[in-house]
């Protein structure tokens, strides 16, 4: 079993019994092992926006690594040690000075999950998968962002096989930051789109 | 027609940006299914369809949903009966419930 | 049926039944190809058990938004790409509607 949950009689949910039921069915059965599922939490648990902003990072600091990410993304990926989805294919797109992107997944909430982790839930509401493709600016404005005038915005509607990040801009005034420090400007919202990153006084 | 989900370009309020706990039960749901995966035993496109399909999707939640859909695809492969997934479930919401 | 960047393509306005990676706001909208992104098995038949082959080509398509929407607020550079099946595309002529 996966462990006494004590906060687990206090949820609303009818599906926290369901998928305990079918937990322990299926190990009972010896369909799943109880080391599958520990894998199962573990691999959510070891992925965060953390691999985003490690790779955005280096590319700032590398400009043939920023060429890796941009044209083979998974390769990327895989020479800092992380392993993206599969089949699914990883594409990391950038924004410019002339191009704001906005990931979305109007379907079904697809999200790099092998490389970020979970996807925050406004990513996965209702609201946001069927405006950010119609009214991508008025999304981003509830956000508190607005890329400045001039600036095309493209949104990305990840639709089938292919999990999208974003490259965002490299602030300016981060000339002597170091790799860990840059990473830490990344934030979640601006691999997604929803905003951009930190600067260094914020 | 298209189905419930495929809500590109529908009308929407604001986003509420507020952010839950994951609750235990979540993370399990994400763990059966990537060991499912793993095993062969369900598709990414499986549990897409198996979601799709769900007549209450607009009423639950996004694990809700991941997990009525993989009750779903479990019970339409001969892996697992509805009537046991009731009885356990039953069974384990009785347990709880005890002070 | 291939395409090469630059194509001008409409998505086709297919109802067909069944689980699709296609969706409904694009149906009958024309745009281009931007890319070919790889070769899959088709998520249509893999969401019911099959094999789901022979692999199809997807493809990166863009679309101005003031194309998809009457009511879209922003410049008309604005723009929206879909990764869409090639059996879901067809060719069109430059300048049709």
């Amino acid at each position: 079993m996966s462990g006494h949950h004590p906060h687990e009689e206090t949820t609303t949910s009818p599906y926290a019994a369901r998928i305990r039921a079918i937990e322990a069915l299926l190990l009972e059965k010896g369909v799943l092992t109880e080391p599958e599922v520990q894998d199962g939490i573990s691999y959510m648990e070891a992925r965060s926006p953390a691999n985003g902003a490690r790779l955005v990072a280096r590319a700032w600091m590398d400009d043939g690594f920023k060429e890796l990410l941009l044209s083979d993304a998974k390769r990327a990926a895989s020479e800092l040690g992380m392993e993206p989805e599969h089949p699914a294919e990883f594409v990391v797109v950038e924004n410019t000075r002339y191009v704001h992107n906005l990931i979305v997944c109007t379907l079904c909430s697809c999200y790099p999950r092998a490389i970020l982790g979970r996807p925050p839930d406004w990513y996965k509401s209702f609201e946001y998968r069927s405006r950010a493709v119609r009214e991508p600016r008025a999304v981003m404005r509830e956000f508190g962002f607005e890329p400045p005038e001039g600036v095309e915005v493209v949104v990305h509607d990840s639709t089938a096989d292919v999990r999208y990040m974003i490259l965002p801009m490299r602030p300016t005034g981060t000339e002597d930051l170091d790799e860990e420090e840059l990473a830490r400007l990344v934030t979640r919202n601006s691999l997604v789109g929803t905003d951009v990153p930190r600067t260094p006084e914020a | 027609m298209s189905g419930v989900h495929d809500m590109g370009g529908s009308p929407g309020g604001p986003i509420d940006r507020d952010q839950h706990e994951v609750e235990d039960w979540e993370r399990l749901a994400d763990a059966i299914n990537s060991a499912l995966g793993a095993r062969g035993l369900q598709t990414t496109d499986e549990l897409r369809r198996a979601i799709e399909s769900l007549e209450n999707y607009r009423d639950l939640s996004y694990y809700e949903r991941w997990t009525a859909a993989t009750e779903r695809l479990l019970v339409e492969k001969n892996i697992l009966t509805r009537e046991e997934i009731d009885e356990r479930a039953a069974e384990i919401e009785r347990r709880w419930s005890r002070p | 049926m291939t395409y090469e960047p630059g194509d001008h393509v409409r998505v086709l306005p297919s109802e067909k039944p069944g689980h699709v990676r296609t969706p409904d706001y694009l149906k009958g909208k024309s745009g281009w190809v931007e890319s070919l992104i790889g070769a899959f098995s088709n998520p249509e038949e893999l969401a019911y058990g099959l094999s789901g082959l022979p692999e199809r080509h997807l493809y990166k398509v863009g679309f101005r938004q003031a194309d998809l929407w009457n009511d879209y607020e922003g410049p008309a550079e604005d723009r929206l790409y879909v990764d869409i099946y090639e059996h879901w595309l067809e060719p069109e002529e430059r300048g049709t509607k």
